[in-house]
């Protein structure tokens, strides 16, 4: 059980790729907040893309709604995947183990992206400012883009090299050696409810409280459907007709009452939409 | 006389066109959060958008080092909906700002109307940004994709990122050209009658495939049985004849209260709940 050297470089330099947010710009968004590609490239890098994917699924359902208003976030799902996966194919475990192992990762990981922030607010102070007073553009491409790509990659890759290169194979004995029954069974109780914060945290973000009667609908209905087998794709169609059904049925209301009363608050809409029923 | 007409007529600005502005967005989508910094952010993203436009626009040197030197100032945005109407914006205001400068008339966009343009632009298209690309989008692309993750799949995870990026880009050159468009007044289209319609009908959506992951992701079940009077009980079954899945939904309804009573704390709801499914697991109730 052992990550080669190679491996480790690898990854760690995919994971300064996202960090630096210089692999394709503004594409890392999501390279950062989901750990679906992170899991790819892991999967590609350990020669086993299946049990990696069904790992980093485990993994993404606790960090569902994990994004960053302001730019800071609470954890961090790439390195965070970056590690508990090589971890998990390293010890052939459960794919929910690799969850117990990614929540503390990816806390210590948003330490890094601080770091980074840091020095970013040095080298802006100290070089970009220097070069707006001289008008110099390609002091100020150097700057801003080159300088802080260095200083994440100076952050990253020594940090994600250690730790995949010693860490990983230290925690995967460290589980292995532990693996009772009992020690699994709390895992995978653990893994298999955290998944309940990623949709906590989307639930709460996304809409009104009154629209959660739709989160209920979908519910009860993925539940009562369960043997059916239905796809996604169908439910997210399933999910837009009733999205536009109420659109459609709120405007055309709205667009009566203003034929009607003219200037009609949003008051009296309520009531008229209690009248339709 | 005849110098300084010849001088004036190479400090003319060039007109800024279409494509200019689509440039300036990619460019903005390249940098956007590369030079992130505590004390202004994404800042140094826009003004290194902005760079071949002002450029064009400001011959005189210390005409451009002051333009350089205003786009510096504190700037947070998200990425599409913020970043795109915003460097649109800009790149229309600047230009009108460097034909009065270049004509020398009494400039009509002066540096503090430009800088609370993008002041008051950017926490308002922010807030409705993240909700819809990072909140909603994103989740809907990466929902349609976890079942093939689930099987192995590599698509599991190529799908959601090409999907999610292109849309980003795509709707951002749009709200870019709007932005360059109508200048100003492309702020009240971007928050307009109609986009609240598909924003309702996105978070909607958004709401119903959460319900979906739910009921099949996420697993908590009882393991909990004993004898009572020979009878062995198992409370799951029991749990199953009366309402099938409804422990996840109390987990999730729980969390829903929490973050609605105190904030989004989503680091000590992620270490309470492990907290808690660890214990009751380890006596068995789990």
């Amino acid at each position: 059980m052992h990550v080669t050297f190679l491996q480790a470089l690898l990854v760690a330099i995919w994971i300064a790729l996202v960090m630096s947010r210089a692999f394709l710009g503004g594409a890392t968004t999501t390279l950062r907040f989901s750990p679906m590609m992170t899991g790819l490239v892991v999967g590609i890098v350990f020669n086993d893309v299946h049990n990696a994917m069904i790992a980093t699924a485990a993994i993404q359902l606790i960090y569902m709604g994990v994004f960053s208003p302001g730019g800071q976030m609470p954890s961090e799902p790439a390195i965070a995947t970056a590690i508990a996966v090589p971890v998990t194919l390293l010890g052939n475990m459960s794919p929910e183990t690799a969850v117990g192992v990614a929540v503390p990762v990816g806390l210590l990981g948003s330490y890094l992206y601080q770091l980074r922030f840091f020095a970013n607010t040095f080298a802006m102070q100290k070089f970009t400012d220097k070069y707006a007073s001289k008008g110099s553009s390609s002091g100020l491409t150097f700057s801003i883009i080159g300088i802080p790509i260095i200083i994440a990659f100076i952050i990253f890759i020594p940090f994600m090299f250690t730790a995949l290169y010693y860490g990983a194979p230290f925690i995967a004995d460290l589980i292995k050696t532990n693996s009772s029954s009992f020690i699994f069974h709390i895992l995978n109780v653990i893994g298999g409810g955290l998944a309940a914060v990623g949709i906590a945290v989307t639930v709460y973000v996304i809409g009104k409280r009154s629209y959660i009667i739709f989160f209920l609908l979908a519910y009860f209905v993925a539940v009562i459907a369960k043997p059916l087998n239905i796809t996604m794709v169908t439910y997210a169609i399933l999910g837009a007709i009733i999205a536009f059904i109420f659109v459609l049925a709120k405007s055309e209301t709205f667009n009566s009452i203003k034929d009607s009363f003219g200037s009609g608050g949003v008051g009296s809409g309520a009531s008229q939409d209690e009248d339709d029923y | 006389m005849k110098e300084i007409q010849q001088k004036s007529i190479d400090l003319k600005p060039e007109e800024i066109t279409k494509k200019d502005v689509v440039i300036a967005w990619l460019r903005f989508y390249y940098a956007n959060e590369i030079p992130h910094a505590f004390d202004r952010y994404i800042a140094a993203s826009l003004l290194w958008a902005l760079i071949p436009i002002l450029k064009k626009l400001y011959k005189d040197k210390n005409d451009l080092v002051a333009a350089y030197q205003r786009h510096l100032l504190f700037f947070n945005t998200q990425l599409a909906w913020g970043g795109g109407t915003i460097t649109g914006i800009m790149a229309s205001l600047e230009s009108v700002r460097a034909n009065d400068t270049y004509e020398g008339k009494p400039l009509s966009i002066d540096d503090n109307l430009l800088y609370n343009t993008k002041a008051g632009l950017m926490g308002a298209l922010a807030g409705i940004g993240d909700s819809i690309d990072s909140g909603t989008m994103q989740y809907i692309f990466i929902a349609i994709a976890l079942p093939w993750a689930q099987e192995g799949m590599a698509i599991g995870a190529l799908f959601p990122f090409i999907a999610f990026s292109l849309y980003q880009i795509l709707i951002g050159y749009y709200f870019s050209q709007l932005g360059f468009k109508l200048g100003r007044n492309a702020a009240t289209e971007v928050v307009g009658n109609s986009m609240q319609m598909l924003i309702e009908g996105l978070s909607i959506l958004g709401l119903f495939m959460m319900g979906i992951l739910a009921a099949n992701y996420i697993k908590v079940t009882s393991s909990l049985s004993f004898e009572l009077s020979g009878k062995n009980f198992v409370i799951q079954e029991t749990l199953d004849k009366i309402l099938p899945g409804v422990l996840p939904l109390v987990v999730v309804s729980g969390l829903y209260f929490y973050f609605a009573k105190k904030g989004l704390k989503v680091t000590n709801a992620l270490i309470g709940l492990t907290i808690i499914l660890g214990v009751l697991a380890a006596v068995g109730i789990l």
